[in-house]
């Protein structure tokens, strides 16, 4: 099953920084305690949000995943609102 | 507001090769930084600082405020102002924001075109000699320290050990203007031995240019799997030889890196070593898992190399360092130099094989268990997708003694 999410960003195609830069404005728009659900195809964006967790006070990593969709990976990230 | 730049991979090399001064800010994250980082002739200074906490505690919706914010709040005292800053990220996007801060905030800034995935991948060829009737270039790729050589005579070429990407050698070949020959024929693809720290080239090439494809049969079997290799390739043997024009390469069986490795010899003149002797270090004699039963055939291996005439040209199949090339960027030496200046050479001419084979084994690096699927890729036993590939090929090889202890004891 997988994880649950209140809103969804989709990053796919976009370059770095971008899918952080985006994710990060996207945030601030859901309520404290959702969840925002990224796509990217960006492989470098796994460990970049894992860095970005750990400085970010207000965001925790819930989980990230990696999908195939027509033929391409797409990486998953689960990110809620702490504060 | 201060000048930006965009350096390419072949101006980060000029710099690189002729000590210009610059600083370099990373922005990739840790763990990346400390795997893979650019090197000079010496030590680069550097400070790394990943782009996602320039964008987080720069505090700033927009990515150039944020680093911009960042920067001046937390950097300013590291930054130098006598020289310009190098940003650098993974793929050259995200350092140009950061370079564009920092010209924003008066500093001499530059970003590496494409970032350390370009810089990865960039080729550089060297002319080592263009006489009449014998041609030699030198194909490098400087972020791995890979040597690759294309020898050419009478219109027609011998590669040897390609590399994974082939349009430097298609392109040297389809464009060369040298005497009287327009482009040239590539004939035959050699590899020297079985490669464990990078993907050869070889058969993708022997392939595109209908030239057949060499390797010595002992290097066709995976070592750790003893499994035969699935490619296509034609025999090598001791003493077989290669015509080229007017000249000829002799192959030497010098086993000890590998089991199946040859040296290729053109006359009294230039010695291509493959993985045995490099500028300044010897090969190491682990990667194929058997380093006390492969050691003692190395310095017998070596002990062969050193009988050739003193005057012989070595061309390696690695470097270790920038600063090995010469003023010309060449990595090359005669053998009477190298006996001087290379330390594992040294310690085989003053201790013999016994003290030798004792050095080797003492120094053995760590072991990068990626090298067995390097092999087997290169064996045809494994075939990756293109980011795999560049993924496993990641960093520089360790197939010499010397940068391992650099690898393994932190020194850089
Ligand atoms: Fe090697």
């Amino acid at each position: 099953m997988s994880q649950a999410f209140d809103k969804q960003f989709d990053a796919r195609g976009m370059n770095c920084p971008m899918p952080l830069v985006n994710a990060r404005k996207e945030i601030a728009k859901i309520e404290r305690g959702q969840v925002l659900k990224v796509l990217a195809t960006d492989k470098g964006s796994v460990a970049d949000f894992q860095g970005w967790a750990k400085v970010a006070k207000n965001v925790q990593l819930v989980a990230q995943e990696t999908e195939t969709a027509d033929g391409t990976c797409v990486y998953v990230h689960y990110v809620m609102r702490k504060a | 507001m201060a000048e930006r730049e965009i350096w390419s991979a072949a101006d980060l090399l000029a710099r690189l090769e002729h000590r210009g001064k610059f600083f370099i800010l990373d922005v990739r994250n840790r763990e990346e930084f400390e795997r893979v980082r650019l090197e000079g002739r010496t030590p680069l200074p550097a400070v790394n600082v990943p782009y996602f906490e320039m964008l987080e505690l720069g505090g700033k919706d927009d990515m150039l405020d944020s680093v911009i914010a960042y920067m001046e709040r937390e950097l300013a005292s590291q930054l130098p102002r006598d020289q310009p800053i190098l940003a650098v990220c993974a793929k050259g996007d995200t350092s140009d924001y950061v370079a564009q801060g920092l010209s924003r905030l008066g500093y001499a800034s530059a970003t590496l075109k494409g970032g350390m995935k370009v810089w990865s991948e960039h080729y550089s060829a060297r002319t080592v000699v263009e006489d009449a009737d014998l041609a030699i270039y030198q194909i490098s790729r400087p972020a791995r320290g890979c040597l690759s050589y294309i020898v050419a005579g009478a219109g027609k070429a011998i590669v040897i050990d390609a590399l994974r990407h082939l349009h430097p050698y298609l392109d040297l070949a389809r464009n060369l203007d040298w005497v009287h020959s327009r482009g040239l024929e590539i004939t035959a693809v050699i590899d020297t031995h079985g490669h464990a720290d990078h993907i050869s080239g070889g058969t993708a090439l022997a392939a595109a240019a209908g030239a057949p494809y060499y390797l010595h049969p002992f290097d066709a079997i995976h070592p750790t799997d003893v499994l035969p290799a699935t490619i296509a390739y034609n025999f090598i043997s001791d003493g077989q030889a290669f015509p080229i024009g007017r000249h000829e390469l002799k192959a030497l069986h010098i086993p000890g890196h590998t089991l199946g490795l040859v040296a290729l010899r053109l006359g009294d003149r230039y010695l291509f070593t493959g993985d045995s002797i490099f500028i300044r270090s010897v090969a190491r004699p682990d990667l194929g898992g058997k380093a006390e039963a492969w050691a003692p055939l190395h310095a017998r291996s070596l002990r062969r190399l050193l009988t050739l005439p003193g005057g012989i040209t070595v061309l390696p199949g690695h470097f270790s360092t920038l600063d090995e090339a010469d003023d010309s960027g060449r990595f090359a030496g005669t053998l009477d130099d190298l006996k001087k200046r290379n330390e594992g050479l040294q310690v085989l001419q003053r201790e013999g094989e016994a003290g030798f084979i004792r050095y080797l084994l003492e120094s053995l690096p760590r072991f990068n268990p990626d090298y067995l699927d390097i092999k087997r890729v290169n064996a045809g036993l494994l075939k990756p997708a293109e980011e795999d590939a560049a993924t496993l090929e990641l960093g520089k090889n360790v197939c010499a003694l010397s940068q391992a202890y650099t690898a393994t004891g932190g020194a850089s």
